[in-house]
């Protein structure tokens, strides 16, 4: 996860608050909310090496295929649950979000840009968008549904989730004034705070 | 792997669950590896249901390698280079600790029927005093599978300052309606057995050996799986000449009867009744009316439960159950559910994942 990204999540997170994270990967980012913002954090992760970094970290993690239903953890009280360019793998990103909203008061959610100039040229040529943030090509992808800044935006709308706040990145990772003021072009990933209204 | 087999003789005795007490009590425990100076690198195993103290290495008695061999020894998953490992025989057993087959020191006599219940708190209320036997503060770790899971679980309930990780393995916070339902046919085939003579078989120089045998029979078929069986047995024939019995058509017979037969020789009747009374009873949430967030408060451990996706006697959903609780009340833990080759009894085998998932735990801050 780059720095920027980073930086957001962390500032988003409040001080002693208990976090959720869907796909956290080897750990990384629970680690450093744990050691920076003392929250209490659980990883959510279904690749078995990343499971066993996490552990070796010290992290909790549970082993589940999030697309097979996260209901269960409804009962956690969850301050705020982490999806990190995971939801365009899901089978069904609009359910999963509202149970993410369900299981906690908010929500902070990554996604890429299919709109980004450089998959609308890629397209425009003829071929799938591969960028840093769609690296896989098209027989490699995990990626099920992808969408632009407006789709998305559109679908948060039509669900009735509020966007506390958003953050745009250009493909070198970074906030740039050209991604902030026209993301559905130029911004390459998406970062947001959702709740449920 | 420096090994060492003692009987330590407990005079203060203990209060049991039940209300009884025993005045004084002996575990027979077995240890590996050294204890460090600051005595912060022991780790306790918990024995499931027919096992006992003999954990790991070959017995001083017999070439018998310990139930838990796979995973405890020199570089493996508890490394015993590393760790202090202890392992003792529990309460109301028959390979050493008192029991039905020990004197009871008020009248004399072999306690036979007469060993009062016990339950997993008791024999962790047991461990503890052995843990102050032995000058350790803090379990590095606590850990077992199946009814040894159970106690591991148990320890970091009661004695929250006392463990610092517990690893829970193929078990619940309690036995299910089928769990008690299939012990309860095992306990009905020995009171049956005409030698059992209401428990009473020791005065009478008998042993209920029929029933201990089918008892066992039906354990063992919990403990695998259809898949397992089939890939294991399949339904190839029993060749002529190693016939255990001569009813014995497939391979399967075959093995379950050796494995009955080898059990009922070594096994106590009155403890295998004590044994499964013990894993029937026990519900985490027992003390605090059913609410197990309510016990799981107390944990400040971290927990490693691992459940295997083969086991059909604690399955999977019965350890997402453990993770979920202790995820409702803060407790640090993670659940991982492993692919079993053997069923219910793939706790006992070191798989690749298990293995690093047990050092990785162990090595974890």
């Amino acid at each position: 996860m780059n720095t920027s990204l980073v930086h957001i999540i962390k500032k988003w997170v409040p001080e002693k608050s208990k976090v959720i994270d869907f796909g956290c990967g080897d750990g990384s980012l629970l680690k450093d909310l744990i050691d920076e913002k003392n929250i209490r954090g659980y990883g959510v992760e279904i690749d078995h090496n990343k499971i066993q970094e996490c552990i070796l970290k010290g992290i909790s993690v549970i082993e589940k295929d999030i697309d097979e239903g996260i209901q269960d953890f409804e009962s956690c009280n969850f301050d705020v649950a982490v999806m990190a360019s995971s939801i365009q793998c899901l089978r069904e990103p609009h359910l999963a979000l509202r149970k993410m909203l369900n299981l906690s008061k908010q929500c902070i959610v990554t996604l890429p840009n299919l709109g980004f100039w450089k998959c609308r040229l890629d397209l425009a040529l003829g071929r799938m968008p591969v960028t840093p943030n769609l690296p896989s090509s098209w027989y490699e992808t995990k990626n099920l549904h992808l969408c632009t800044i407006k789709d998305f935006e559109t679908l948060c709308f039509e669900e009735d989730f509020v966007i506390n706040e958003k953050f745009f990145l250009n493909d070198k990772g970074t906030k740039s004034t050209l991604a902030s003021t026209f993301p559905n072009t130029f911004a390459s990933e998406g970062v947001y705070l959702l709740a449920k209204k | 792997m420096k090994t060492k087999t003692e009987l330590i003789k407990f005079n203060q005795g203990l209060d049991l669950e039940s209300g009884a007490r025993l005045n004084t009590f002996d575990l027979m425990v077995e240890t590996y590896g050294e204890l460090n100076e600051d005595k912060n690198n022991a780790i306790l195993v918990c024995h499931a249901f027919s096992g006992n103290h003999h954990a790991a290495g070959k017995s001083s008695d017999s070439d018998a390698l310990g139930w838990w061999d796979e995973i405890i020894g020199s570089g493996k998953a508890i490394d015993t280079d590393k760790f202090f490992v202890v392992c003792s025989n529990n309460l109301g057993g028959c390979s050493g600790s008192s029991g039905p087959l020990s004197v009871n020191p008020e009248s004399g006599k072999l306690y036979g029927k007469d060993f009062p219940l016990v339950t997993v708190t008791d024999w962790v209320n047991s461990q503890k005093l052995l843990c102050d036997h032995l000058g350790i503060s803090k379990w590095h770790m606590v850990a077992g599978g199946s009814l040894g899971g159970m106690q591991a679980l148990q320890w970091a309930i009661s004695y929250p300052n006392k463990v610092k990780k517990a690893g829970v393995f193929a078990t619940a916070t309690r036995s299910s309606t089928q769990n008690i339902a299939m012990n309860e046919v095992g306990r009905e085939a020995i009171r049956k057995d005409k030698n059992f003579m209401d428990g009473d078989y020791l005065n009478h120089n008998l042993k209920p050996k029929n029933g201990l045998k089918t008892a066992r029979m039906l354990g063992h078929i919990t403990y695998s799986s259809e898949d397992i069986m089939d890939q294991k047995f399949g339904r190839k024939f029993q060749d002529i000449k190693s016939k255990i019995e001569g009813t014995v058509d497939y391979e399967v017979e075959n093995y379950l009867q050796y494995k009955g037969e080898k059990f009922s020789d070594t096994f106590d009747a009155n403890s295998y009744i004590l044994m499964t009374k013990a894993m029937d009873g026990y519900d985490a949430s027992f003390s605090s009316n059913g609410s197990l967030e309510e016990v799981m408060k107390r944990i400040k451990a971290k927990l490693l439960v691992v459940g295997f996706d083969s086991d059909w006697l604690y399955p999977p959903k019965r350890s997402k159950e453990i993770q979920l609780a202790a995820m409702n009340v803060d407790v640090q833990c993670s659940c991982v559910i492993l692919k079993g080759e053997q069923g219910h009894d793939s706790f006992l085998f070191a798989s690749d994942r298990y293995v690093k998932i047990i050092k990785g735990f162990l090595d974890s801050k």
